[in-house]
């Protein structure tokens, strides 16, 4: 079970106050919070592990400049989620220009393989990895968002709510369903680690 | 069966992150001895790991943050940017349209209510032991302090402070008991006036006919032009501009 990354939202607001007040080690700990949250958010749009780490890179330097424009703290991690998303956007955006009008090539889906095989995770193949991956980015973004805000960066849906704004009986339900949904398409593969 | 279905809940509480120290601990308790909730707990905590380790990041949170916060002293033009002046306006732009937005609705309600609410109102003046007789054509009657003129007819209460109007095509008869009668002719104006106590007709203009039982106490007839008096059991009166 993954430890909520925020217990308590005066955290968000002190270090977002001692950033504006020019404590660059207080950013730093804001990446280190949600640096996994903003990872996964980009691997679910984007198939490439080094790329979503660019958009998170990326998306953590936009909010770092526009910190000053956030108006409430404490919805820190929602604010984050949607740069990202954005900054997803223009990912994919500028790989397809590229692609339409350089001629630049994608990395072929094996060596990605060959680069994420590095990832930290004893229990799961490559191939593995790369269905879940696929599983979850089939999925309907606001179900992606639930998945990903619940089981990387271990906030409770009372938090999701919260940060997104919402109210928390439609994001408890919400990640039910995607709960049940990703549970259905991943039946084979999670008998298959069972075993 | 009604044991594991706590269990479950627990379990649905697990995977949206409320669940309590205690009922943790309390499903794990369970789970050694139901094999149904073990292995639907199991397959729940699986498949968190399993996107959490799927979605891993290949540098590690503590890199990260160590990393960016060297670029960002490394990198001047990397800086925090004041509030935009855009931000702020385009707040105050999304406060105007949500305050105009309200301010329509509001208008509209008050718009929808007051029409409503006009046709049904009930004026603030007492009403008076008179009632509605015959009535010819459309004769109209707007209570104290409305602007609005409605059609009178025979079941309508009658308040002090009425105003009757009558067309060149309607008129009407206003019973004051169960033998007296006032009739508003054509093209006139009656008024219902509080005074000394009493309630005093007011003809504005136009022509009224009473007809009172016998014998009558004191009865008038206001006009613009001076106070009748009804020494017999029927008389008209006639305002003109004459």
């Amino acid at each position: 079970m993954p430890e909520s990354p925020i217990m308590t939202t005066e955290t968000d607001k002190q270090l977002v106050k001692s950033t504006l007040l020019g404590e660059t080690s207080a950013f730093g700990a804001i990446v280190e919070r949600y640096w996994n949250m903003v990872v996964a958010l980009a691997l679910s749009k984007v198939s490439d592990p080094a790329e979503a780490e660019d958009i998170a890179q990326e998306s953590f330097l936009k909010a770092y400049s526009q910190l000053a424009g956030l108006r409430d703290p404490s919805r820190l991690a929602g604010w984050l989620s949607k740069i990202t998303m954005q900054q997803c956007y223009n990912s994919i955006r500028k790989s397809v220009r590229c692609k339409n009008v350089m001629g630049c090539k994608a990395t072929p889906l094996d060596s990605l393989d060959e680069i994420s095989a590095v990832t930290a995770n004893p229990g799961l193949t490559q191939n593995q990895i790369d269905f879940v991956r696929r599983t979850i980015s089939r999925m309907p973004e606001k179900f992606r968002t639930m998945i990903v805000m619940r089981f990387v960066a271990g906030l409770s849906t009372v938090q999701i709510a919260e940060q997104l704004g919402k109210r928390p009986g439609t994001v408890r339900v919400r990640l039910l369903r995607a709960y049940k949904l990703l549970r259905k398409d991943l039946a084979p593969l999670l008998e298959e680690v069972e075993s | 069966m009604m044991t594991c279905e706590k269990y479950k809940n627990f379990i649905l509480t697990y995977i949206d992150g409320t669940i309590t120290d205690g009922q943790l601990a309390e499903l794990k308790t369970h789970a050694e001895t139901c094999e149904s909730c073990r292995m639907e707990f199991k397959r729940c905590v699986l498949l968190q790991d399993v996107v959490k380790h799927a979605f891993s990041s290949r540098t590690s949170a503590e890199q990260a943050g160590t990393a960016l916060v060297a670029r960002l002293s490394a990198e001047p033009h990397l800086r925090l940017r004041p509030a935009r002046l855009g931000t702020a306006l385009f707040a105050g732009k999304r406060a105007a349209i949500a305050a105009g937005i309200l301010l329509a609705i509001g208008l509209l309600l008050g718009f929808t209510l007051g029409r409503a609410g006009k046709s049904a109102r009930t004026p603030l003046t007492a009403r008076v032991p008179i009632s509605v007789g015959k009535i010819e054509g459309t004769v109209l009657v707007r209570h104290e302090g409305s602007d609005v003129w409605q059609a009178l007819d025979a079941s309508s209460n009658v308040y002090l402070g009425d105003t009757f109007h009558s067309t060149s095509r309607s008129a009407c008869a206003l019973r004051l008991d169960e033998e007296s009668t006032l009739e508003l002719n054509q093209n006139s104006m009656l008024i219902l006036k509080l005074y000394n106590g009493e309630t005093q007709f007011f003809l504005e203009h136009g022509e009224c006919t009473a007809s009172l039982e016998s014998p009558h106490g004191p009865f008038f007839i206001s006009t613009p032009n001076g106070r009748v008096e009804a020494m017999g059991t029927e008389f008209t009166v006639t305002v003109t501009d004459e």
